[in-house]
Order: structure tokens, then C-alpha cells, then sequence
């Protein structure tokens, strides 16, 4: 086995000679012309697209700023490299693929149970969501019927998780656009959320909770009792939380008027959830392709006309009170009956195709997946919010002002995990 | 004994410039000279003990040595290690700064604001209202690398961001620490068949605490930064012979 030659931070035996330097030293640099090429850009790599050569040539009082991966403010390891005019922004180059674990790859080399656990990181903030677009597509393609007790559970979780990464979008929004205090309500009850579904699931974050034909376990005494806990104070405590932010003049100004995205726009880059829903156009996967048991439960799509960066906010505060409706609902009407439907343990479906889509926190999660016969799937495509959403940034930052790149970008909410699966 | 015991290199120098006529003599007088080691100290200084002496000489481990000797030999030795009683009397205790700094920096470690992926959010449950990682000196996240102690690496590393991140951990000033959070960055946890990632951040830079678990709870953040704090007071006065670089063998 080759050795590593082992380096170590302690003081060296002997000094090195001192070093003597004269006036004709090729290595120091008196009264050299500093040539003007010195400030000329320089691409990270030769440019290959006419895009990349448009971008990296800088013009008259230009200069680039990269903001990432490592950014505090960046949701994860989002890389921009902006171009910037003073303090205006002209262009955006994103860059990807800092988080990039092949997903999508180790999926077709599993087999159908073991798919529901390798796609709960795409979506990490609520991956029940993740996990309910590979089952819907899997139950499609065997024809698998679920029963009615484990389809209320799976819309109870997932909705509470909706919640939970709502309020988690007003924290990171406010953090990053300067204010610490909502981020310490949100995680209030994000954790309070998790650590039910902890009881329920086993999981606080990665769940593998939904299996194919329902969920994999019966709702317990301790997860109830703590959901009792907490609806009790839900409404109240989100009217709460929310007025930190609606209430907070400079929150409000900040926001107001900032990345304004038209419905043509929005439809155009395929963005959906609630950046598409603030843009006037009344789209929701739960009413447009209605799956589980949405049908039967009474809800409404919040919807604006806006566009900016504080409608995408509000629309998703509303969210959060429709939910809470759901979850009463849910409580109300749920069935008896047992939670899974009865499956060999080796699944083969015939071969086929199948498409399940269901509304996710920030837009229609799906999952195209095609089966050969076999029991692992012949290609298991993931279609990610997130990453539909993060396209429009290029076309919504530049004439903005740097100090609002973050209030634009995190408003749209991106999940990296999701973006690069 | 005193400086100066040994002949150094300034004194053959002065001998040299002084006794410039006689070049022969002085020319053999610096050859019977011991050979010079640049930039070390080549006579110990040495501080007689005045201040305080054992009742019992053969106390303590069998007792020190009746004079101090100079205190960088004494603190290659281990003799004044592991027995802090004998000092208690001293106003003033004869010891490495770094002893003394590392005691306060195991009480206040800072990590570093970077979340790479999953793990980053119970990264920051622990360190919000619920688990306050602000009561054992943890919370002050910083945003800059070059103001912090400890690297959480929390989330899975992937080849492309492995460069970023290990420039990272290199802008940060010593001493620092290393913290894998999670599965993915202490093996490669769910992602060991993947083409993309880093199959456990110890191949690219050192680790000091492994935190298992997909992703692990908040307490077991605290409670890996607390064993974090215990080995800092463990090794402390010894981080600078600690590698640097990653820890696991190429080829593996």
C-alpha cells in the first residue's frame, strides 16, 4: 500500500536559509509596467457555449461577484456568478451541481421498495412529498388500490409537512434578508411537527414512511396526542408568526415590488406551486390532476396577482391555514380499516410506463417511471419544482440591486438537494 | 549554569571581528568551535527554582528536578502533565500558552455557517430555540471561515463541491477541528454506490468527531460537540503535531 507522506503543523527542525534579495531578482517586481490584461476576466474554464462567451465578456464599468456555494444565504451550495454594474445586477450565470449524488441513477439499480428511501434527500425539507410522487407512479403501474385509512394518513403527514417547510420558507426569507428573530419561531414548530412525525414514522427528516398500496404504519397514541397538542395552538400561532413579518415595515418594503413575475413568464419556465399561484394563474396538482383523497376534502387554492416577492410569501402563508383545514378534516373523516394493501414481496410489474404528480411545498413533484418487467425500474425520471423555479432567476435578477438578490432567490424557495438530485 | 555555557554563533562571530590581525589563530580558534545550528537555541536557558519545593522530594511521581529546566524541555516531557495539584500553590504556573488557551477554547467552539445538504437543517434545529447549542458556547455560526473553529461538514460531499470545501477548511486559522455530520460525510452512508460523491469527507481532510446517523438528531450534534470539547482539553498544548490532511490512505 503506497504511503502518504505524513505532514504535520509543528515548528521545522531547522530554519531554511535566509533568503537574500537583490535589486536583479527576476522574482521581485520593481517598477514593472502592470500590464491591463491583469484585469481582464477570466472564465473558469474556456468558454464553450455563445451564452458563456456573451457572459464572461465584461463591458465598460463591469465587474463579477460570485456569491456560492459557500454563502450563508444560498439555501445549500447554489453557486451565482453575477455581473455587476456598480451596485446593479446585469447578468446571472447559476451554476449547478454542487450536490449532484446521482439519484436518479442508483433508483433504476434498486428495486421498488427500495426506491421510496433513496428518493426521501431529493426534497429534504418535506420528503414525504418525494416519497408520495414514486408511490403514486408505482401504484399506477402495478394497479395497485390503496385503502381509504392510508390514503387520509399520507394526505394528514404530508400536509403537516407542508406546514412545517412553509414556516421554515418565512425563517430562511427573513434571515436572509437580514432578521434572525422569525427563524427562532419557525424552527419552534418545525420541530414540534417533526418530532410528531418522528412518533409516527420513526424518521424526523429522511421518513421512508409510504410504502406501495399505503403507509407503513397505523397512526399511535403519542403521535395523536401530541397533533392534539398542537392544533389546538396551530391557527393562533401561525397568525402569530406571521405578523412578525407582515407587520415589519422594512420586511414589507424590502419585499414589495421586488422580481415581479408575470403569469406569461411563469408559464413559460414551467414554474409551478406557489411562485406560479402568486403570479395570478390558479394552478394546483391537488384540483388540476386530483390524486389520493383531495376531492373529497374542502380547501381552497390561494391565489395573486402580484407577483413579487412578497406575494410568493403571503401565498405561501395561506397555505399554511389551508392545511391546517385539511388536517381537521382529516382528523374528522378518517376511516377504519387497515393501512396496506396486500402485495407479493417481490414486485414485477408488466412492462409500462407511469407518470404520478402530486403538489408538493414549492410546486408539482413528479415522477416518470418506466418498468422492463424486472424488479428494479428500467428508468425512474425525477421532475423537481425546484429547479423549474430556480430558472427563472436570470430573468428576474438583473436590473435588481445586489442587496436583493436574496430576497428574490429565496422567495422562490429552492431545495438544492432537489435541483441537482 | 547560564547562557553562554556553549559557544553560540554571535560569540565566533564578535572573536572573528575583533581578532582580525591574527587571522591563523583565529581561524583555528573557530574551527575547535562547536558546529552551528542555525535558528535553535543552542543553550537551555535555565531558571533555578526558587519559589517553591516539595516537602516530600520523592512526592509526585518521584519528585522533579530540583531546578526548573528550560521551559520548552519541560514541556516536550511529560512530567508537568496530568498532575495540576503540584502547581496549586504557584501564583504563577510555568506551562504553554497553549495549555491554558485550550481550556478556553474547548468551552467556545465556533462553527462554521455551512450546510451542504439534508444534515444542515438539524444543524440548525440544534442550534435555534428547541436544542440550544448557545448553552454549552457553540452557537456563534459564523459566516466566515477565517473566524471560526470547527467545520461542521453537514450534508452529503459531492466531487464537485469537495474543492470548495477543503479550501474552506484551509482558510480557516488554526487550531480548527473537523466535525462529519451525518452518514454521507463519515462513509458515504445511502450514497457509497454513487459515481458523484466523496465516500467519507476523511479522505480530503482530517476528522476529529464522527457523527453517525441519517441524518442524526439534534442532541447528537450537541452531544458529538461536547466529546469535541473533551478532546480538545485531552489533546490540548498538542494540536499543532496533529496531522493535517485527509486520514484515510489513497486506494482505499
Amino acid at each position: 500500500m503506497p504511503t502518504r507522506p505524513v505532514r504535520t503543523n509543528s515548528r521545522p527542525k531547522q530554519r531554511p536559509p535566509e533568503q537574500h534579495r537583490s535589486e536583479d531578482d527576476p522574482r521581485i517586481m520593481l517598477d514593472r509596467e502592470v500590464s491591463a490584461d491583469l484585469y481582464e476576466p477570466i472564465p473558469p474554464y474556456p468558454t464553450r457555449t455563445e451564452r458563456e462567451a456573451e457572459f464572461y465578456t465584461i463591458g465598460d464599468g463591469e465587474m463579477f461577484l460570485n456569491l456560492g456555494p459557500q454563502h450563508p444565504a444560498t439555501h445549500g451550495v447554489l453557486r451565482l456568478v453575477l455581473k455587476l454594474s456598480g451596485e446593479q445586477i446585469v447578468d446571472v450565470d447559476p451554476v449547478l451541481g454542487y450536490l449532484h449524488r446521482g439519484v436518479e441513477k442508483i433508483c433504476e439499480n434498486s428495486d421498488y421498495y427500495h426506491v421510496i428511501d433513496q428518493v426521501d434527500p431529493l426534497e429534504y425539507a418535506s420528503a414525504l412529498f418525494q416519497e408520495w410522487a414514486a408511490v403514486l407512479a408505482f401504484e399506477k403501474l402495478m394497479d395497485v388500490e390503496v385503502p381509504p385509512r392510508a390514503e387520509y394518513i399520507r394526505v394528514l403527514s404530508a400536509e403537516l409537512l407542508r406546514i412545517s417547510s412553509h414556516t421554515l420558507f418565512m425563517g430562511f426569507l427573513a434571515l436572509d434578508m437580514g432578521g434572525l428573530t422569525p427563524i427562532l419561531y419557525s424552527f419552534i414548530e418545525r420541530d414540534e411537527i417533526v418530532e410528531m412525525l418522528a412518533a409516527l414514522t420513526g424518521a424526523r427528516m429522511l421518513f421512508n414512511y409510504f410504502r406501495i398500496g399505503g403507509v407503513n404504519g397505523d397512526l399511535n397514541h403519542e403521535f395523536m396526542s401530541r397533533l392534539g397538542d398542537w392544533m389546538s395552538r396551530a391557527a393562533k400561532q401561525t397568525e402569530a408568526n406571521t405578523g412578525l413579518l407582515n407587520e415589519n415595515e422594512i420586511f414589507v418594503r424590502r419585499a414589495r415590488g421586488v422580481g415581479v413575475m408575470d403569469r406569461e413568464m411563469a408559464l413559460r419556465f414551467g414554474v409551478t406551486g406557489g411562485n406560479l399561484r402568486a403570479s395570478g394563474v390558479p394552478f394546483d396538482v391537488r384540483r388540476a390532476h386530483p390524486y389520493s383523497v383531495y376531492p373529497q376534502l374542502d380547501f381552497n387554492v390561494p391565489t395573486r396577482l402580484e407577483g413579487d416577492s412578497l406575494a410568493r410569501y403571503l401565498i405561501r402563508m395561506d397555505e399554511v391555514r389551508e392545511s391546517i383545514k385539511i388536517i381537521d378534516q382529516c382528523l374528522n373523516n378518517m376511516p377504519d380499516g387497515p393501512v396496506m394493501a396486500k402485495l407479493p414481496r417481490l414486485l414485477r410489474p408488466h412492462p409500462g410506463r407511469a407518470w404520478g404528480a402530486v403538489e408538493g411545498p414549492r410546486g408539482m413533484l413528479g415522477v416518470y417511471a418506466i418498468s422492463d418487467g424486472t424488479d428494479q425500474p428500467f428508468r425512474f425520471r425525477i421532475h423537481d419544482p425546484s429547479f423549474m423555479n430556480l430558472e427563472v432567476v436570470p430573468h428576474l435578477l438583473p436590473g435588481n440591486l445586489l442587496a436583493d438578490t436574496m430576497a428574490i432567490v429565496s422567495s422562490l424557495d429552492p431545495i438544492m438537494g432537489g435541483i441537482d438530485k | 549554569m547560564a547562557v553562554g555555557d556553549r559557544p553560540t554563533k554571535r560569540a565566533g562571530e564578535d572573536a572573528a571581528a575583533t581578532a582580525a590581525g591574527a587571522a591563523t589563530e583565529t581561524k583555528a580558534a573557530a574551527s575547535q568551535l562547536a558546529p552551528i545550528t542555525t535558528g535553535e537555541l543552542t543553550a537551555p536557558i535555565v531558571v533555578p527554582n526558587t519559589l517553591w519545593q516539595a516537602v516530600n522530594p520523592l512526592a509526585y511521581d518521584g519528585g522533579r528536578p530540583a531546578e526548573i529546566t528550560h521551559l520548552r524541555e519541560f514541556g516536550l516531557t511529560d512530567a508537568g502533565r496530568h498532575d495540576d495539584g503540584r502547581w496549586g500553590g504557584l501564583q504563577v504556573i510555568p506551562t504553554q500558552a497553549d495549555n491554558i488557551l485550550d481550556l478556553i477554547r474547548a468551552n467556545s467552539l465556533w462553527p462554521l455557517l455551512s450546510g451542504l445538504a439534508c444534515c444542515a437543517f438539524e444543524m440548525m434545529s440544534a442550534a435555534t430555540s428547541k436544542n440550544d447549542m448557545d448553552r454549552w458556547g457553540m452557537f456563534p455560526f459564523r459566516a466566515s471561515p477565517r473566524q471560526s473553529d470547527v467545520l461542521i461538514v453537514a450534508g452529503t460531499l459531492t466531487t464537485k463541491m469537495a474543492g470548495p470545501l477543503v479550501r474552506l477548511w484551509e482558510e480557516m486559522p488554526e487550531p480548527k477541528w473537523c466535525v462529519a455530520l451525518g452518514d454521507c460525510t463519515v462513509s458515504g452512508g445511502r450514497y457509497k454506490r454513487s459515481y458523484s460523491t466523496v465516500q467519507g469527507i476523511d479522505r480530503v481532510m482530517p476528522v476529529d468527531v464522527y457523527i453517525p446517523g441519517c441524518p442524526p438528531r439534534p442532541e447528537g450534534l450537541i452531544y458529538g460537540m461536547m466529546q469535541l470539547g473533551q478532546l480538545v482539553k485531552d489533546q490540548r498544548g498538542h494540536w499543532p503535531e496533529r496531522e493535517i490532511g485527509p486520514t484515510v490512505p489513497d486506494k482505499i
